[in-house]
């Protein structure tokens, strides 16, 4: 334990960490003023299948959809940069610090520290995500109201029940950010440039993303972790479509173990000369 | 002197340490760097109390060998040993006896110098408020201690390192270069800290390309070139004390004659006009005596240029550099 708050300690004493979580507790409002002073514009497509319509259509009658719509807002671009960014500092940030070989020179086990390392980073995650739930509340509530909700297959359910599937939305949401985080620190595991490592798992999940966006790359679909994100929709539907939901938490899961027991085994036999 | 002199066995460096502990050693320590062989085979020990130092040439490969007895970087062959605890093989454990730094110390910007001793250090244990300020007046940071770490010249992290070094007392210090880049003020505060923890009993091992520092500060010392070992044993030794003389008279001829007489074979030598004696105890003053009653008028008599620390170190770096074979044979243990 004391690994892990020492880690934290020094998550909290770097500027970037408070630009992030700060950022992401201003989107929702932008979002917000985007939807209060639009002209509804966009009204022609209510009640049509599309989900990230769906959603948006509902964000000025309900607020919300407005936690749901930063979610979905978010997922695709700028939560995976913030899981990046996080999970890239871990070993590289600090190798090209120097500050790598002053830890490694104290009697610490070096699957330790990068446990550590990879717990703090999702937890960083986590706040940004709890932020960005918690604004998308506070503005959506204050501006829209917060009523019963409406779901994708039409049922109405109570502002609990929705903040409730609103949660689980985010849990599942945090769990795909986990991937990219692993990805990120074994990244950071191969350079002592963190700005590579975050150019890098970037840069994967990116290409994965448009890799699924091709039909002929359909075969590698289920193996494709970033495609999953949108899957939290599901937890919108009356009953859970549950199956899809799963199958992402599996491919999820694949790649976090994956992607960190490489890490763990690039880290402990890695020769540290920064 | 060379490197013949001095025998590299387990039980010679271990009879020179006169019945003390080894507390640091390393065993055939090899590294290769893809087709760079950096240490090859590295067999030292360093005796409880030593100031012992570690001298090369850039890129001799003393960076290297501390990494190693740190655990940053793995062996190709062979160990280093921190009284009984093997590194790597036993890595956390030696480093709860080992303190220093390599390269330049760096440290959490955001954080106070206070901040960062306290929380590196609380990794080998509790260390209270108090013994972080006394490990900072130690090194002349006291004053900063609530300074952030990032505002820091290279001068104040060299301090806050061997600081950091200091806080649990530990066996062994090892400093890589503490001196470079300091100004001369700065280089002699941290020499004398040096001599001040040597002389408290504190075993230190001091890496360092300035030969003048370690004459300065050391009793043992190790000369490494191109990853070897070429000599090694106390300084005085490694840097013996030449007694000879310049004598010049007003009849240097009779005086050759005298002189011939008095010293032992091979001892008197021509040079420049001048008669170089090698002197043993009390033979200046004889030799004086016996030119005075032979009516030879002394013009002067005048110590020797010594043969120092950093003539030999030339002499043997480049020695070894000429004779030195491919970089990535295997040459283990042995005498260099």
């Amino acid at each position: 334990m004391s690994s892990i708050r020492r880690e934290f300690v020094k998550t909290l004493f770097q500027r970037r960490t408070y630009i992030g979580w700060g950022g992401l507790f201003i989107v929702p409002f932008l979002i917000m003023l985007a939807f209060r002073f639009s002209d509804g514009g966009h009204g022609q497509n209510a009640g049509q299948a599309d989900v990230g319509g769906f959603i948006m259509m509902g964000v000025r009658s309900n607020g919300m959809f407005l936690v749901i719509a930063a979610l979905f807002v978010m997922s695709t671009f700028f939560l995976p940069m913030f899981a990046s960014m996080s999970g890239s500092y871990t070993v590289a940030g600090e190798a090209e610090k120097g500050t790598l070989r002053t830890m490694l020179m104290q009697p610490v086990r070096r699957g330790t520290l990068l446990m550590s390392k990879w717990l703090v980073s999702n937890l960083y995650v986590a706040i940004c995500l709890f932020l960005l739930g918690i604004a998308s509340l506070i503005a959506g509530g204050a501006v829209f109201g917060l009523k019963a909700t409406p779901l994708f297959t039409g049922q109405l359910v109570s502002v609990w029940h929705a903040l409730g599937l609103a949660a689980a939305s985010y849990l599942f949401m945090f769990v795909g950010m986990m991937c990219v985080v692993s990805l990120a620190v074994l990244f950071s595991t191969l350079t002592d440039s963190s700005l590579t490592a975050v150019a890098s798992a970037l840069g994967l999940v990116i290409v994965m993303l448009v890799l699924g966006a091709i039909p002929q790359f359909d075969f590698l679909k289920p193996y494709l972790f970033p495609g999953k994100f949108m899957e939290f929709t599901n937890f919108l539907r009356s009953p859970v479509a549950w199956m899809p939901v799963i199958k992402a938490l599996i491919t999820f899961g694949v790649w976090i173990i994956g992607t960190t027991g490489i890490a763990f085994w690039r880290f402990s036999r890695k020769d540290i000369l920064s | 002197m060379t490197a013949e002199k001095f025998d590299y066995s387990h039980e010679e460096k271990l009879e020179h340490c006169e019945g003390r502990p080894v507390v640091l050693s390393t065993h055939g320590l090899t590294k290769d760097f893809k087709h760079l062989r950096a240490v090859d085979g590295l067999d030292l020990s360093v005796c409880r109390g030593d100031v012992f130092g570690f001298l090369g040439p850039n890129g001799s490969g003393k960076t290297t060998t501390i990494r190693m007895i740190f655990g940053l970087i793995y062996p190709t062959s062979g160990y280093a040993q921190v009284l009984d605890h093997k590194v790597p093989a036993d890595r956390q454990k030696a480093l709860r006896h080992l303190g220093g730094f390599v390269d330049d110390p760096m440290f959490y910007g955001n954080m106070t110098a206070r901040r960062n001793l306290r929380m590196l250090s609380r990794i080998n244990g509790e260390v209270s408020e108090e013994r972080i300020s006394e490990v900072l007046d130690m090194v002349g940071l006291l004053d900063r201690g609530n300074s952030k770490a990032g505002g820091f010249s290279h001068g104040m992290r060299q301090r806050l390192g061997i600081a950091l070094a200091l806080i649990h007392k530990p066996d062994v210090i090892v400093l890589d270069e503490p001196t470079s880049g300091l100004d001369p003020q700065g280089m002699k505060d941290v020499r004398e800290l040096i001599r001040q923890l040597g002389s408290e009993g504190i075993t230190i091992f001091l890496s360092s390309h300035l030969l003048h520092e370690v004459e300065l500060v050391c009793n043992r010392a190790v000369i490494l070139n191109k990853g070897r070992v070429i000599v090694q044993g106390p300084v005085s030794e490694l840097h013996p004390a030449s007694h000879a003389v310049k004598v010049l008279t007003g009849d240097q001829g009779k005086a050759l004659e005298v002189i011939n007489k008095m010293a032992a074979p091979g001892g008197v030598r021509e040079d420049e006009g001048y008669i170089i004696v090698e002197s043993g105890d009390g033979f200046v003053p004889e030799m004086v005596r016996r030119l005075v009653a032979d009516q030879i008028d002394i013009l002067a008599v005048v110590p020797a240029v010594e043969q120092g620390l950093e003539d030999m170190f030339l002499e043997l770096t480049s020695e070894t550099s000429a004779a030195a074979p491919q970089p990535t044979k295997t040459r283990k243990g042995g005498r260099r």
